[in-house]
């Protein structure tokens, strides 16, 4: 579960991201208190540049936390079904989650679309085709972060080549179809292991024991 | 709830219901709607900010998954920067100039620049006028040097409060009162309602009657939605809107009168200020406005200031 | 009708073993392609406003990473030696000291489980060798752990706060008397049961023990002072310093530097096992980088990035939970069923009966935290209607959420304790009955007694304002 040597190259980028998002999310709220408190100032972008780390870190975690079989669940019930009917729920369950996903891949990219000046896909629910008008929203500007300015190529992309005095949405925003992609590509792997009998459950069973097994291991030491 | 083949109108705010002047005026709209054009069309009214707030209520409009709403003006600075005189400092004598400057030319023109971005503006709802409160006495603008602001996120307002060597802060509204109890944040700028409505005079030393801003409201709907209404509909659904507008409006200034009062015999403290103590903050807060000058437009400025000098 | 089979949809997912927060996602997007026209733009918007839109969620990753600096860094065994020192020489003190140690370490962290983790790791263990039963041992610590919640800071406030928009440092002010008497209710309890079956008792070890044991848990139970004063301030010595949100980074921040730099039980200057210093921490004057390394060491990576995935399957429950509340208020459904108790003539003693009733069965099936999310809004408005103060009406529901842990078959605590105990977790549900039925008595008391609730935070922060 950390980064054990045998963790993959990937598990280890993921592990560093949310090390490091939450990392950064604690210093500018704790640096945002001291310049108020100490220094009688503000980091005005403080708060809303911390939300929105906040999503990346659990959008994107979410997948992660797929792929590890992390995410919260009840396995009373399957756990006193025997082999056979547990694969089967399994294969429900996964399916269940695949069509979850891949709504939301198609609410997410037509929710971020419009702000990235691209077409929302058409349908209500399966998508059928990209719109062929629809209003471009990349002029719509975050409340409190500056546009850094090395940003400055989007501009001329996205906002007519108009200034930016705030991030344009369609920056923060961009974590919806990326990280409900990633979360689809997880939950087909999740579904191939199960239908390959690797794992009889998409839930975490014992998860918590492991992390109690790492306490015990330190006290322990 | 809607009957079958009514046209649906989804209005989502971000006030109670009955006592709030935006609150209100929801409801008389919601009723007059559900009375006078039942079969045709009906009105949802989502208060207190339980399916939307006032930023994600207008990319929900864009996207069609709500009609109506009604949020701050400050909110519309993003669709267009023009918007900004609204928070400009001083910019309005009184809500009688605020209501003709919006239904002038250069209101109007001002609200119908949106419609590119797809936002019809459709009424200004009013509130009134902003009054500072701290926790220590603000006669003089001096006071407030160096004390901590809470304001709702603007260029303009953090401009305004750094011109009276003021530090702005960003709070989530709900911690506001807990904050200004508590003194993480010394102080606030809102109207009569929204100072008896969150009673901030309980935390507060006491409310300086400065009048220095304004805080209104605008009626949206999404162009599209309104192009797609059949013409006969859009114009009985606008002529109630209006009709209530203007009964709401007309009410503003009693309504403010009562939530003063209120605030007095909830015992909360209100200082008023002499010519010249008002004039001292005039002059400090004033300078603001070259800052933006650029994006309000000067022909914007001039004429509020005509509509004022004209009262 | 159609809201029963939504919520027959969520648990029948669950049930099969889809992950909770795709159980309550999935109905509600089925549920809103069937019934309304709201787009899956709209979903997808509100997945990403869980958290843009409410600041005070922040606060869980906050206390969350607190509470993981405090488990790793080694604050919660010197909180357990104090807690012997104090009350260890009761006839079943060792247990007694068990409940003291759970209360003081909630007053440091947010939840639950991790209170069992920190606490229940060492005292089952101790217990054990004691003479007490591994049953009696784990049913103490997996009802004290539930002091989690209740005692602030508290996850579980943080999110009904948010959900109702009520003031978090009120909630946590009102969670102070009821979760000392909660405590004291099961000291009680224990005490009694121990005189009846004479369980074994410590020694008295001295005040010399008593302080000792202070001074060593001190920097660790200063975060209980930082939060408090922090948060409300000393009268007339200094205002507060930050919102209940910041408070939880505060905290993140101070307990990092305990561990690291006071305890030094991890990090760069932790005790290594070979060299001339072995078995010794190391001292910051003799390895000043230290004050650099810290920050990226091995230990504080991993220890952020554990609190990072707590966090990540906590979120994605309460933002789903975010998706299904949406759906039910797109839908109107909580004015139907305002309207529907009030006109059958609920009165405020039926009405919190019936939410005791919902939060006990729901509390079975769901985790707390979404469970609230989803219940709080439908509640909410009846109780304005009803009168009821929506802080007393939190405290009943922090209650009912304690009671959903320890009850199978989701229950938090019950899984963390089966695996704290090594015991499987039938024989942990068993054991954690009769203390259950103490946790039962008090949310009555605590439901028909505001008082309880409300005295304090009226007292300091004045009456609640309700605007609605
Ligand atoms: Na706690
Ligand atoms: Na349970």
């Amino acid at each position: 579960m950390q980064a054990a040597p045998e963790g993959s190259f990937t598990d280890r980028i993921e592990e560093t991201l949310i090390a490091v998002i939450l990392g950064v999310m604690t210093l500018v709220t704790f640096a945002n208190v001291i310049a108020r408190y100490v220094f009688n100032s503000n980091i005005l972008w403080a708060l809303e540049g911390t939300v929105f780390l906040f999503g990346w870190m659990v959008l994107l975690g979410a997948s992660y936390a797929v792929k590890k079989n992390a995410h919260l669940g009840v396995d009373a019930v399957i756990e006193i079904l025997p082999a056979p009917a547990r694969r089967v729920l399994a294969l429900i369950s996964v399916v269940v989650c695949i069509a979850f996903t891949f709504l939301l891949l198609k609410g997410a990219w037509d929710y971020w679309a419009n702000f990235a000046n691209l077409p929302q896909t058409t349908g209500r629910w399966f998508p059928t085709g990209f719109e062929e008008t629809f209003r471009p929203k990349g002029w719509y500007e975050v409340n409190d972060i500056p546009f850094p300015e090395w940003l400055g190529f989007v501009r001329d992309v996205f906002n007519d080549g108009d200034e930016y005095e705030k991030l344009p949405r369609f920056i923060p925003y961009a974590v919806l179809p990326l990280s409900m992609t990633l979360i689809l590509l997880r939950f087909c792997q999740a579904a191939w292991a199960v239908w390959c009998g690797r794992q009889d459950r998409i839930v975490a069973s014992h998860e918590v024991e492991d992390e109690i097994a790492d306490v015990r291991r330190k006290e322990e030491a | 709830a809607c009957d079958d083949g009514e046209i649906v109108i989804k209005f989502s705010h971000v006030t109670n219901t009955d006592k709030h002047p935006k609150g209100i005026a929801a409801s008389l709209l919601e009723q007059r709607v559900n009375d006078e054009m039942d079969g045709v069309a009906c009105m949802e009214v989502f208060p207190n900010s339980t399916l939307y707030d006032d930023d994600k209520v207008l990319e929900a409009m864009l996207q069609g998954d709500v009609q109506l709403a009604a949020p701050s003006l400050s909110k519309f600075e993003t669709f267009t920067k023009q918007f900004r005189i609204y928070d400009l400092p001083f910019m309005f004598k009184n809500m009688e100039a605020v209501d003709a400057f919006q239904s002038s030319d250069a209101g109007q023109k001002m609200m119908s620049s949106m419609e590119k971005r797809g936002l019809a503006g459709l009424a200004f709802w009013h509130n009134g006028l902003k009054q500072f409160s701290a926790n220590k006495p603000l006669i003089m603008p001096e006071d407030a040097k160096g004390l901590k602001f809470r304001v709702q996120p603007s260029d303009v307002l953090v401009a305004q409060m750094e011109a009276l060597d003021a530090s702005p802060q960003k709070m989530a509204f709900s911690e506001v009162y807990g904050a200004l109890q508590q003194g993480v944040v010394d102080g606030q700028e809102n109207t009569w309602s929204n100072v008896l409505g969150q009673k901030y005079y309980e935390v507060q030393d006491g409310i300086t009657e400065t009048n220095h801003g304004v805080l209104d409201y605008l009626v949206v709907a999404s162009v599209d939605w309104l192009d797609s209404l059949e013409p006969e509909v859009r114009d009985q659904f606008l002529t109630i809107l209006d009709e209530v507008s203007v009964e709401r409006n007309a009410a503003i200034n009693e309504v403010d009168m009562e939530a003063r009062q209120g605030v007095l015999d909830a015992g909360g403290v209100i200082r008023e200020l002499t010519p010249e103590q008002r004039e001292a903050w005039v002059t400090v807060m004033k300078p603001v406005w070259e800052e933006f000058t650029a994006d309000v437009g000067q022909e914007n400025i001039d004429a509020a200031q005509a509509i004022n000098a004209g009262l | 009708m159609a809201v029963a089979i939504l919520f027959g949809l969520v648990i029948g997912f669950m049930l099969i073993g889809v992950p909770i927060a795709v159980s309550l996602g999935m109905s509600s997007v089925m549920f809103l392609l069937w019934y309304s026209d709201t787009s899956l733009a709209a979903v997808a918007q509100t997945l990403m406003q869980a958290f843009v839109g409410h600041y005070t969620l922040l606060a869980i990753p906050f206390f969350i990473l607190a509470s993981s600096f405090m488990s790793t860094g080694g604050v919660a065994k010197r909180i357990i030696r104090f807690s012997i020192a104090c009350v260890g020489h009761m006839r079943g003190g060792l247990a007694i000291a068990g409940v003291f140690a759970c209360m003081i370490f909630a007053a440091l962290s947010g939840s639950s489980p991790a209170t069992v983790v920190a606490i229940g790791s060492i005292v089952i263990g101790a217990m054990t060798q004691a003479g007490y039963t591994k049953d009696f041992a784990a049913g103490v610590i997996c009802n004290a752990g539930t002091l989690g919640i209740l005692i602030p800071p508290s996850i579980v406030m943080v999110v009904y706060a948010t959900a109702v928009d009520v003031s978090v440092g009120r909630m946590f002010l009102a969670g102070v008397i009821p979760g000392i008497l909660a405590g004291v209710m099961l000291m009680t309890a224990i005490y009694i049961m121990a005189r009846v079956k004479g369980m074994p008792k410590g020694e008295w070890l001295g005040w010399g023990e008593v302080w000792a044991s202070f001074r060593d848990a001190f920097w660790g139970l200063m975060l209980i002072v930082i939060i408090m004063v922090g948060i409300y301030g000393i009268p007339g010595v200094t205002g507060a310093i930050f919102t209940p949100t910041e408070a939880a980074a505060v905290a993140s921040v101070y307990a990092f530097i305990a561990a690291v730099f006071i305890y030094r039980d991890m990090g760069p200057l932790k005790a290594t096992g070979t060299g001339p210093e072995a078995g010794r921490n190391q001292s910051l004057l003799r390895k000043p980088q230290a004050l650099v390394t810290a920050w990226f060491h091995r230990d504080t990576q991993k220890t952020l990035f554990e609190a990072g995935k707590l966090t990540i399957t906590l979120m994605f429950v309460i933002a789903n939970a975010l998706i299904l509340k949406h759906v039910l208020t797109d839908e109107q459904v909580p004015q139907h069923v305002a309207n529907a108790m009030l006109s059958a003539g609920f009165g405020p003693v039926m009405f919190l009966v019936v939410v005791n009733v919902i939060l006990l069965i729901g509390g079975q099936f769901m985790e707390p935290s979404g469970l609230l999310v989803i219940v709080a809004p439908l509640v909410f408005p009846i109780a304005i209607e009803l009168g009821i103060d929506p802080i007393h009406l939190g405290i009943i529901m922090v209650v009912n959420m304690e009671i959903g842990m320890i009850t199978p078959p989701v229950g938090l605590n019950l899984f963390v304790t089966s695996g704290v105990a090594g015991m499987p977790m039938m024989r942990v549900v068993r054991a954690a009955l009769p203390f259950l039925g103490v946790l039962f008595i008090f949310l009555i008391l605590v439901t028909y007694v505001p008082w309880i609730s409300t005295v304090l935070p009226n007292a300091v922060m004045g009456p609640e304002i309700v605007t609605r």
